[in-house]
């Protein structure tokens, strides 16, 4: 792709200044994805991207330059356009790169790009007929399938020379429920680090009934009230919570500029102590994971907070200057378009003891979040909100009317202390995070578990 | 890039018609931290986009790896991807139309006014006079950001557009902080004329509204009157902007569907897509197909008069294309709701008890743009008898979109546009649906 040399001279050059780090991240990914709609194959596209960022930095302070014109002439003036914001003395010697190391984990075994496209339109019409079967009342199915092999080569004048091949799928299923009054949309999206052998390896058509069985159930629901309740939030992407009410708060992006209302509670009791978080980068092909960070360091396991106790922060190199704390693999990106910063990656709560019929069994009135939709939070006030995408209440602790538009809001630092029970059925999600260095995929996950206050907001007016 | 070669070569594969987009921009960002260069980014890329119809069929594909070489690799990507189509719709690539309108404003930038070293110190400042203006901003940020754009759209029909767009962004964002509380902020100012940037505005109202935003708490639930600012409107209608798609409609996936020339707001509101509106990148004279855009008010006092239209969903009604053919799909240009003629401060006093909301968040999944239903955070200010009477925060309003637009009441003057050119100014809304305590 781009010559050992060649990376090694960039470096060198933006090294010519006062400039104390410098990367060079070469890509290179296919990616395709498959539409239907109506019944019918609508897109079948092949995106091919191929480009090459250069960062220099100084300490914490950093330029980042990209191009996808990428002859050594260009990325030379390149590198010496970025090291001109350092001027000043040479402080780093000339440095010679390290042979390469090659990922080794998570191997696939039918890479995408091998597969015909044919296979690939046949499992999209099997996961539409499937979501089309389930009921009448479905009016649309949208299926979109994807998949991406991503390549880096990543070397940077920290003695770091590694290449990784980041291997995904994605099916993703989207029903409409329709009435004469109402319409109503369910989603679910199984994905994984996986060749196109994923789809072996769950039931295609259960995964897409799933996904009208949400929509059905939510036309034939109730408006939720509103009001101040307890909420049983089940398994998998109810996960999604911790993600963005605390994962981004643990952070160096926002932990190092001191905007996190975690800042400085490293060793502090930040949540109850029923809640065991753990970001991980390293579990086998799991969608989340790869073989290195995107400043080629080992993904790790990070163990965010044990008992309550905030124990780890997820730190890339820059930030991790910044707030003098060792990089933890933490550094991701979309594409070379991005320079990186730490992100999650697998990021769960971890198993309690309580089972789910207990937890319910101890709730007499609030509200059952079994499926969760997206949300958003605000990373220096941790203020979150939360579509919850199927719903019922229950009443006097059993499962009650299914109730559809409630929005769940709070902040972080105050539902980690108000988990008060913790469920034994963990089970992890694939989502798609959005931040300051792009789209990158990321698991969510959790047992079910329950928040013992939480401001519930629904159309049906007041509870 | 031969294009000539390119589209002979296809020809040669039966390829009946081809069309080229390719995209070239070059950037530059900056981003000042605690009164340091934090970042500092340049980017120079391309990206060539190809459609063609083989066998009656579209095929696409897109690459960044641009070069004559590999041409033949396109060609037989793009031909695999009209052999799995098996949409019947019809598909286009058009000769183009007789007009375009030449809008030279959009590609004469100012900015080359200023040097480099000017607007890396005019972001400086922006930077340390939010800090300076309250001792309770403990973090602040200002970035700036400049693009050139240069779009080429050729096909084998003989269509052979271009257009240049440059344009700048100069923000910062801000956390005020308080005891416990902390509270953030952002303000940007989007245009290509330098004489826009305005550093002690951007800074005043960013500061404003983190500060006043202090001690924020929330409040009783129940149905309130409400003053929604020209944001967070503007927010709103980001997330209910797949209504007014045809593809929707046509699907069955938009409340619009059977709803044009009957009333679907109150009479006080037009919604404008505005693709000649200067200092935008999203203006131009043409769309993805070649298509000339078009001004037009989806929304005539009250009133749908079309939606948003490429060439396969205007065939399919038998009507022209609106020029809305954007990245692969229906988009809008400046999509705004029209200003009315009073001013915020005379909504407020009318308003006499009620919330200001202020912010919106948790469009992308709040919202269902099918129905129209959502349930949104939201923050503001409480009012009593005219006046602010405290902040408000951890709340959420609800309802449904379309109900709302019929519900305006007045229409404020003061139109404002988001980072992705949807605008609207402040709307008084009555008796809405507030979940707090």
């Amino acid at each position: 792709m781009i010559e050992k040399q060649t990376m090694e001279r960039v470096i060198n050059k933006a090294l010519d200044s006062a400039a104390d780090f410098a990367e060079i991240f070469v890509e290179k990914t296919l990616q395709s994805t498959i539409t239907l709609q109506s019944d019918k194959i609508e897109n079948a596209v092949n995106v091919d991207k191929f480009g090459i960022g250069i960062r220099v930095a100084k300490k914490h302070q950093s330029v980042y330059g990209y191009t996808n014109k990428t002859d050594e002439e260009t990325l030379l003036r390149l590198a010496t356009d970025l090291a001109k914001s350092f001027e000043g003395e040479r402080i780093r010697k000339k440095i010679v790169l390290p042979e390469a190391e090659k990922g080794e984990k998570h191997q696939v075994k039918r890479r995408p790009d091998t597969v015909d496209i044919k296979e690939k339109v046949a499992l999209v019409k099997k996961a539409n007929s499937a979501a089309r079967g389930y009921s009448d009342e479905i009016q649309q199915v949208n299926v979109n399938y994807s998949d991406i092999v991503q390549n880096v080569w990543i070397a940077s004048s920290e003695n770091i020379h590694v290449t990784d091949e980041r291997v995904r799928t994605r099916l993703g299923i989207s029903s409409v429920a329709k009435s004469d009054t109402d319409m109503q949309s369910g989603f679910n999206a199984p994905g994984g680090h996986y060749g196109f052998e994923f789809y072996d390896t769950f039931d295609v058509e259960e995964a897409a009934k799933e996904a009208s069985r949400i929509a059905v159930t939510m036309l034939h629901a109730d408006e939720c009230p509103s009001a101040t309740m307890p909420v049983v939030v089940d398994n998998g992407f109810g996960g999604v919570i911790f993600h963005e009410a605390c994962g981004h708060s643990l952070e160096a992006t926002s932990v190092a500029k001191n905007a996190s209302v975690f800042s400085g509670k490293k060793g502090e009791k930040i949540g109850s102590e029923l809640v065991t978080a753990i970001d991980d980068g390293t579990i086998e092909n799991a969608w989340g994971s790869s073989n290195f960070d995107d400043e080629g360091r080992p993904q790790q396991r990070r163990v965010l907070i044990e008992d309550g106790v905030l124990t780890s922060f997820m730190v890339d190199y820059l930030n991790g200057k910044r707030m003098n704390e060792e990089p933890t693999g933490s550094a991701r990106r979309e594409s070379y378009r991005y320079a990186p910063t730490s992100r999650m990656s697998n990021t769960f709560i971890d198993n309690g003891e309580s089972t789910f019929d207990e937890i319910i069994a101890a709730t007499e009135y609030g509200l059952y979040a079994k499926k969760m939709g997206g949300g958003s939070v605000q990373p220096s006030t941790g203020d979150f909100n939360f579509a919850v995408m199927e719903g019922y209440m229950i009443r006097e602790g059993k499962l009650a009317e299914p109730v559809k538009g409630a929005t769940l809001v709070g902040t972080g630092k105050d539902a980690l202390k108000k988990i008060d029970m913790v469920g034994n059925n963990l089970l992890r999600a694939q989502g798609v995070c959005g931040s300051l260095s792009g789209m990158v995929p990321a698991d969510v996950g959790q047992p079910t578990l329950r928040i013992s206050s939480i401001t519930v907001g629904g159309r049906k007016g007041n509870a | 890039m031969d294009f000539k070669l390119l589209f002979d070569k296809a020809k040669k594969k039966n390829v009946e018609a081809i069309q080229v987009h390719l995209e070239e921009v070059q950037e530059i960002d900056f981003h000042i931290f605690n009164g340091e260069l934090d970042k500092h980014q340049l980017a120079d890329t391309r990206r060539l986009s190809l459609k063609g119809i083989y066998d009656g069929k579209m095929g696409k594909m897109t690459t960044e790896d641009i070069n004559d070489d590999n041409m033949d690799e396109w060609i037989a990507a793009l031909i695999d991807s009209a052999k799995a189509v098996e949409s019947t719709d019809p598909v286009f690539i058009y000769e183009g139309d007789t007009d375009y309108r030449d809008i030279p404003e959009l590609s004469q930038s100012h900015l080359d006014t200023l040097s480099h070293d000017e607007k890396l110190q005019m972001t400086f400042d922006l930077e340390k006079k939010v800090k300076e203006l309250d001792d309770r901003i403990k973090i602040s940020q200002a970035f700036y950001g400049e693009a050139t754009k240069k779009v080429t759209l050729k096909n084998s029909k003989g269509l052979d557009l271009s257009k240049n767009v440059t344009n700048a962004l100069l923000g910062a964002d801000c956390v005020a902080r308080e005891d416990d509380d902390s509270r953030s902020s952002f303000e940007f100012v989007q245009s290509n004329d330098p004489a826009d940037f305005d550093l002690n505005k951007i800074a005043r109202d960013l500061v404003d509204r983190a500060v006043s935003q202090l001690g924020a708490k929330s409040l009783k639930s129940g149905r309130y009157d409400i003053l929604l600012e020209n944001r967070a409107s503007a927010t709103l209608l980001q997330g209910f902007v797949g209504m007014f798609k045809a593809e929707a409609v046509q699907k069955g996936m938009s409340k619009l569907k059977d709803k044009l020339d009957q009333t679907i707001a109150s009479s006080n509101i037009t919604l404008v897509d505005d693709p000649f509106k200067l200092k935008s990148t999203k203006s131009g004279s043409f769309d993805d197909e070649g298509v000339a855009t078009k001004y037009k008010e989806i929304i005539k006092e009250g009133k749908l008069t079309t939606y948003l239209y490429d060439l396969k969903t205007a065939k399919k009604d038998n009507v022209t294309s609106t020029g809305n053919a954007f990245a692969g799909g229906i988009a809008p240009t400046n999509l705004y709701i029209q200003k009315g003629n009073e001013s915020f401060d005379a909504l407020l006093s009318e308003l006499d008890n009620g919330l200001v909301i202020t912010s919106l968040q948790g469009v992308h999944s709040g919202t269902n743009p099918i129905s129209g239903d959502f349930s949104l955070q939201a923050t503001g200010y409480l009012i009593k008898d005219g006046e602010i009477e405290r902040p408000i925060a951890l709340f959420t309003i609800s309802g449904n979109y379309l109900d709302m637009l019929k519900q305006v009441d007045s229409v404020g003057e003061d139109l404002k546009f988001t980072f992705a050119y949807i605008g609207s100014p402040t709307l008084r809304i009555n008796n809405v649906i507030v979940s707090g305590e």
